[in-house]
């Protein structure tokens, strides 16, 4: 019952800040739901399959570089939103069948990799318009409705972000979402209790990478232009370290820790921006929030704050989610 | 062919560089299991601290000589935040020197702005057989010679070294006989910094050093890393110098925006060859 009002509290609340948020205040709204879709995946990613990958930016920008080169040529928004995760998923099948046979540092590497290459190929390209990356994107539309406010990306986005967690939900909740967890503490009794476990990892890969391109797809709409620099690879780690904070394995934990790092950025940039403080304020402030947070959770809160908040609220100490390993 | 020999030094130059920052990867990967992600982070707090002190008008060799130690701190500091507290899984270590190599960009920025920044190095350059070869290049290569050799003698041949080799190759039986890991841990990160901070004075002369340098040179120094499986320098050594070759024939000869992709291709190649070797058993955490 509680949950049930307090799910329909926060889906009220959701509906309703479009409505009143200025211009400014929707960007961070926008990019708060783009962030939180991609970290939903990378916290089924990292919680379920125990797999790091620091590369998630790299499916946020095939996804957006997807759904720019479409409309860009006359293809439908709509299919070109629908295009973005669908590539994105199927580039992290391809790479993932070899990327995957590698495990933990090794992967992490390996996907940072990925990203550099990709950045790197996008910046060189005449296809993906070289560094200058692509301009002029049309608005989003879909039959007579056409995104013409941010306020329709809002909802667009958030709409996604809906979609997302559902998803999740439902996979985590099915046979494959038990399996994803026993591969998660030990992949050798996963395999002898008959799960197939490369294939369940490559398919959850595929599906955080969906998510990822997904969100890429509805920036490139929002924004109008994509460019390599519009993807760097501190993306991949500020959705790591909003997964990691909002705590791994958890859905609401991913929205949570996007919510939280955002908001906590967001302030201290509005901070950086008074006068008397240096140019490069900015910068070495967020930077610094995102080290100084990443670290203290990992050492001190390693099951991150939402279970931490959780488990202290009702008291109880049940199993504690997904190890970090 | 004298243009082949100019682009073998310096890219056995360049190898040098990367061999150093790898060999404190692996120097710290051996005794404590974690992959130091800031390894390239010394490096270029090393290059950035040297330029600004010669931009102060501190002699050369001390200058280099601070740059290192504080390098070699910087080591130290990484290492209290990964293994300093107890029961910090190897994976979790990982994503903390993460967090610090981020936490270095604030802390650079702060100190030395975000223009990259260069160093005057060894002027002049010499001819060998018809090519020319910039002296400075030929100091990277001996002073990385001699940083082997050291390295060889110190693990070989002193208590110390023989103690971090023996928590390296089983940690309980180290502890056994009463040598305290962390600690040695600790030690490890430090000497990871001094290895990664020759590297940064040497490489600063040659190329300038930004903030984010970092990504490139700790990707490089990993790729090389790789090839000697994070565990053996003599190989990790081979690796680099590859490395650097190729990636200066690359560019040499005209690929030279291409050459990112060949080092990261390599390193991905290499490590999956690699994980098929190896059953899977063998890499869980008990």
């Amino acid at each position: 019952m509680i949950r049930l009002v307090a799910g329909l509290l926060v889906a009220a609340v959701t509906l309703a800040l479009p409505a009143v948020l200025d211009d400014s205040a929707l960007a961070v709204y926008i990019l708060l739901g783009l962030a939180a879709m991609v970290t939903v995946g990378v916290s089924l990613l990292m919680g379920y399959a125990g797999q790091v990958s620091l590369g998630q930016g790299a499916f946020y920008a095939i996804g957006a570089y997807t759904a720019a080169l479409l409309s860009l040529h006359g293809v439908p928004p709509v299919a070109g939103l629908v295009a973005a995760p669908v590539a994105a998923a199927g580039s992290a099948l391809v790479i993932g069948v070899p990327l995957l046979r590698l495990r933990g540092h090794h992967l992490a590497f390996a996907t940072l990799a990925m990203q550099l290459i990709l950045l790197s190929l996008a910046g060189q390209l005449e296809v993906t318009g070289g560094d200058i990356g692509l301009q002029a994107i049309p608005q989003f539309a879909a039959g007579s409705f056409e995104a013409g406010s941010a306020a329709a990306y809002a909802y667009l986005t958030w709409a996604g972000l809906a979609l997302v967690m559902l998803v999740t939900r439902n996979v985590i909740d099915s046979r494959p979402g038990r399996a994803l967890r026993a591969l998660a503490t030990s992949e050798t009794a996963a395999a002898s209790s008959g799960i197939p476990v490369g294939r369940y990892k490559l398919v959850v890969f595929a599906l955080s990478a969906a998510f990822a391109g997904l969100a890429g797809g509805i920036y490139c709409f929002y924004t109008g232009y994509v460019a390599p620099g519009s993807f760097p690879v501190l993306i991949s780690i500020q959705y790591i370290v909003m997964a990691v904070v909002g705590g791994l394995g958890t859905i609401w934990g991913a929205v949570v820790g996007a919510t939280a790092i955002t908001l906590l950025v967001q302030g201290l940039n509005s901070l950086a921006a008074l006068p008397g403080m240096p140019s490069y304020a900015p910068s070495v402030l967020s930077y610094a929030v995102y080290a100084l947070v990443l670290i203290l959770v990992v050492l001190f809160l390693p099951h991150g704050l939402l279970p931490a908040l959780s488990g202290r609220l009702s008291r109880k100490r049940d199993a504690p989610p997904v190890e970090t390993r | 062919m004298s243009a082949f020999l100019t682009y073998l030094l310096n890219g056995l130059a360049v190898g040098c560089a990367i061999a150093l920052i790898a060999s404190g990867l692996v120097v710290i990967h051996r005794v404590t299991g974690v992959v130091n992600f800031a390894q390239g982070t010394f490096a270029v707090v090393a290059g950035l601290c040297t330029s600004a002190l010669l931009g102060l008008g501190v002699p050369h060799g001390l200058s280099e000589l601070v740059a290192v130690l504080v390098a070699a701190l910087a080591g130290l500091l990484t290492g209290l935040a990964a293994i300093g507290k107890r029961d910090t899984t190897p994976l979790s270590s990982l994503i903390v020197t993460l967090g610090v190599g981020v936490l270095a960009y604030a802390v650079e920025i702060v100190l030395w702005g975000d223009q990259p920044r260069s160093a005057p190095g060894l002027a002049g350059s010499v001819t060998v057989a018809g090519a020319r070869i910039q002296t400075q290049h030929l100091l990277v290569i001996g002073v990385t010679a001699a940083a082997f050799a050291l390295l060889a003698l110190f693990f070989g041949r002193t208590y110390l070294g023989k103690a971090l080799t023996a928590c390296a190759s089983n940690p309980y039986a180290a502890r056994v006989v009463g040598i305290d890991t962390r600690l040695m841990g600790l030690l490890a990160f430090a000497l990871g910094g001094l290895l990664g901070g020759i590297a940064g004075v040497l490489v600063t002369p040659l190329r300038p050093i930004s903030f984010d340098t970092d990504v490139t040179l700790i990707v490089n120094a990993f790729a090389a890393a790789v090839f000697g499986a994070l565990t053996r320098p003599v190989i990790t050594l081979a690796g680099a110098l590859l490395l650097g070759v190729a990636e200066t024939m690359a560019a040499g000869y005209g690929y030279g925006s291409h050459q990112l992709e060949v080092a990261l291709g390599l390193m991905i190649v290499v490590m999956i060859v690699q994980a098929s070797r190896r059953s899977a058993i063998s890499q869980e955490p008990t």
